[in-house]
């Protein structure tokens, strides 16, 4: 019969005996330690557990920690029954494996059969919520075997145990000078300050700070301005304020004040930046470009003048003629640049005045006291030689000279007819007004036609208006209507009022009269009016003397 | 290289296994064997062991039901002879005490032998289904190839039948060669079978013994 397996021969039945018994007799006599997969834990702990040192005490006792299959306990549950810390820990919130571990889970931390010496907690526990120690793991993550960080890179001697050793011996190797001095300056207890997250560590940023840093701060040692900080609290407290630091930094000693950042940054001290128009005198003008020390004198940067003259009285022209400051009239921008209103003065310019230089009137700088009457300035320029007085004004418009206003009808000579059309000069020779004679004849010359008859009292016969018509208002001792004349004087005066003729009227034919009055034997015919008085005819009727 | 296909398969799978458990180590660190993927590994490797010596060794007395070829199969368990012990090796998680380590020593064992055995199992002549050939029988099989390469009917011009030559030509020299040696290849194989058959009788044994020993300690599932 052939052998369904080729395996079941004698020899080989054999072999699997006697494999079987030597298994049994080993496991008999070697206290199953042919099942171990490696030795227990031989180190003790602190106190006895469950009646022994260490695991190794129980390396015979398999079932003491392995429960049978068809059991109803699991490994974890004989962990439990003689670690009771640890099950009292699971039972209260803040036992360090509360709400993580469970009976179920021992062995997702905690290993065995590893050697005598070897560790029962993996080096590797990344589930645990290490956030619950105050100390968050964000910036120490543990990453697995040959990752970042182990638990015992922080707890060599065992995971409920922490010396800043651990931190020491890390970041002194990472940034040596920066540890040592960390150090120095706020002593070896890290987690007084540090919690791994939210406190001054991985996600710490300054910046994010009531207290950003900025320019020299950056590069400062954190003890320059958290000096003898030891705790939280006390870092907080670092001084925020400039002067609180830099009180021994003021080279103004205190005059500006303590809000240095006003003009300063935390870039540099120098090249201050402040903006001048928030103090009490902006720059404007030429002070904008001016050198500071050139006001601040020996860096004065308070208590100076904001008045003009506090600055400028050695600069002063006027030789403080002026009781109001520059201002009133100099703009900041140059001395030149002037705004004053000289309309808003006792003295508003007007006419020719207002084109006139300053100095043609304020002469050598003088501006307080000039005086306001014309003449004062004009005097040279009187061409009536003080004549008229000193107040121009009262004739002369302020445009020009020739804009005269001379109300010559107030005058003791009102114009009239055609002196209102003469020019000043036809009368006022050689600009002389005062003293001008109001008598014709000394402007009109008597013509010769009534040379020494009429006198000068021209008006007698004239009016202003015109020379002719005249009237001749006075005696006449012949009729001045004779013959119809109408007042027409040449035609019996043609050449003067002195003498007469006859002959004027057609009526009176000189060769006709000659020869009516030789005919009568008068020969002398040049007095006619000896004979014929009053116009009459021969015999003195003069009427119908032809 | 085809007599040798199921090694090349088997390279490649270990190749394939290497390299998912070097992934798997990268990550997690090498597997433990307590682990679900070790213990994987080793449950897995432990029934290929299983079907390496069980299939073949049916399928070798199974003359009256064949299933299958007797060479198909022998590869199908050269391939799970190589592919198995390697899966309980990483299974080991490279640690070698106790009861596991001795089951990890008798399985490289009896691949050492299961290589050695392969190599004089060759020596031994067989038909396509391996039932071994008796001298009697390669002497009248290469009676038959000298009458066949001494016939006329060749026609050197035709291809095939000149290859068909040239495997008869290798054929009768093999067989002449086996003829010559094998005594002394069965005394041989005989000799292998009783070092092998104990070996790995004490390897399954072991084997049941550490798994029943890890059922009963039920790491694994609590």
């Amino acid at each position: 019969m052939t052998r369904p397996l080729g395996c079941l021969t004698g020899a080989g039945l054999l072999a699997g005996l006697l494999t079987a018994l030597t298994i049994g007799a080993s496991a008999a006599f070697g206290g199953n330690a042919l099942f171990s997969p490696g030795e227990l834990n031989a180190v003790a702990g602190e106190a006895p557990v469950g009646g022994i040192d260490s695991h190794a005490d129980r390396s015979q006792e398999c079932g003491q920690c392995h429960a049978p299959i068809w059991g109803d306990q699991r490994m974890g549950d004989r962990c439990l029954a003689c670690h009771q810390r640890v099950a009292d820990e699971l039972a209260v919130v803040s036992g360090f494996h509360y709400g993580y571990a469970s009976a179920g889970n021992c062995r997702d931390c905690h290993t065995e059969h590893q050697g005598p010496q070897a560790a029962l907690t993996l080096q590797e526990i990344v589930n645990y919520p290490h956030d619950r120690t105050r100390f968050m793991l964000l910036a120490h993550p543990p990453t697995g075997a040959g990752g970042a960080f182990r638990c015992m890179d922080c707890h060599p001697a065992r995971l409920g145990e922490f010396s800043t050793d651990s931190c020491e011996g890390c970041h002194k190797q990472l940034d040596p000078a920066y540890t040592v001095q960390h150090l120095i300056d706020f002593g070896p207890g890290c987690l007084e300050c540090h919690d791994g997250v939210d406190r001054y560590g991985v996600h710490f940023d300054h910046q994010n700070l009531v207290f950003p840093l900025e320019g020299v701060h950056l590069e400062l040692r954190c003890s320059a301005c958290h000096a003898g900080a030891r705790d939280v609290p006390a870092l907080q407290a670092a001084p925020a304020r400039c002067f609180e630091c830099h009180a021994s930094d003021d080279i103004h000693s205190g005059r500006l004040g303590q809000v240095c950042e006003s003009c300063h940054t935390p870039q540099t001290w120098e090249g201050a930046t402040l903006d001048h128009r928030l103090t009490a005198f902006p720059l404007l003008g030429s002070h904008a470009t001016a050198d500071c020390l050139g006001c601040h004198v020996e860096r004065q940067w308070s208590g100076i003048p904001r008045d003009c003259t506090g600055c400028h009285s050695q600069q002063d022209p006027h030789a403080g003629q002026f009781v109001r400051d520059c201002d009133a009239c100099h703009s900041p921008t140059q001395w030149s640049d002037l705004h004053f209103d000289h309309q808003q003065s006792t003295y508003p310019l007007v006419g020719a005045h207002r084109k006139a230089s300053c100095s043609g009137c304020h002469e050598n700088g003088r501006y307080v006291g000039t005086p306001t009457a014309c003449i004062a300035c004009h005097a040279a320029e009187d061409e009536h030689d003080g004549r008229f007085g000193q107040d121009c004004s009262a004739c002369h418009e302020p445009t020009t000279w020739d804009d005269v206003t001379f109300d010559h009808n107030l005058s003791r000579f009102p114009l009239t007819g055609a002196h209102r059309s003469t020019a000043c000069l036809g009368c006022h020779k050689g600009g002389s007004f005062a003293g001008t004679p109001t008598a014709c004849s000394a402007c009109h010359a008597e013509p010769g036609i009534h040379r020494g008859v009429f006198g000068l009292q021209c008006g007698s016969c004239h009016s202003t208006s015109a020379w002719l018509p005249a009237s001749w208002n006075g005696s006449h001792s012949f009729p001045m209507n004779h013959g119809g004349a109408g007042g027409q004087c040449s035609t019996c005066h043609p050449s003067s009022y002195g003498q007469y003729t006859c002959y004027g009227c057609h009526k009176h034919d000189p060769g006709d009269t000659e020869k009516k009055h030789r005919e009568e034997g008068i020969g002398n015919l040049s007095a006619c009016a000896d004979c014929h008085a009053g116009g009459r005819g021969e015999g003195g009727d003069g009427g119908d003397d032809d | 290289m085809q007599g040798s296909r199921e090694l090349w398969l088997a390279g490649l799978a270990v190749a394939l296994i290497t390299a998912l458990y070097a992934g798997a180590t990268a990550l997690a660190g090498i597997p433990a064997a307590s682990g679900f993927l070790g213990h994987s590994l080793g449950v897995v490797g432990f029934l290929l062991m299983l079907a390496t010596e069980t299939l073949y060794s049916l399928r070798k007395r199974a003359i009256r039901r064949p299933w299958g070829r007797m060479r198909d199969w022998l590869r199908f368990h050269i391939f799970t002879g190589i592919v198995g012990p390697y899966l309980v090796l990483l299974h080991s998680a490279w640690e070698f005490r106790g009861l596991a380590g001795v089951v990890t020593l008798l399985t490289m064992l009896i691949v050492v032998s299961g290589f050695t055995g392969r190599y004089i199992y060759t020596a031994v002549p067989r038909t396509a289904d391996g039932i071994v050939l008796e001298a009697e029988a390669l002497r009248a099989e290469v009676a038959a190839l000298n009458a066949e390469l001494e016939s006329g009917d060749l026609n050197d011009a035709d291809r095939q039948r000149l290859a068909h030559r040239s495997a008869a030509e290798r054929r009768r020299r093999r067989l002449e060669r086996q003829i010559g040696s094998l005594a002394s290849a069965r005394r041989m194989l005989s000799l292998w079978h009783s070092v092998h058959i104990p070996l790995g009788m004490a390897l399954f044994v072991a084997a049941i013994i550490h798994a029943a020993g890890a059922l009963y300690y039920a790491t694994l599932l609590r």
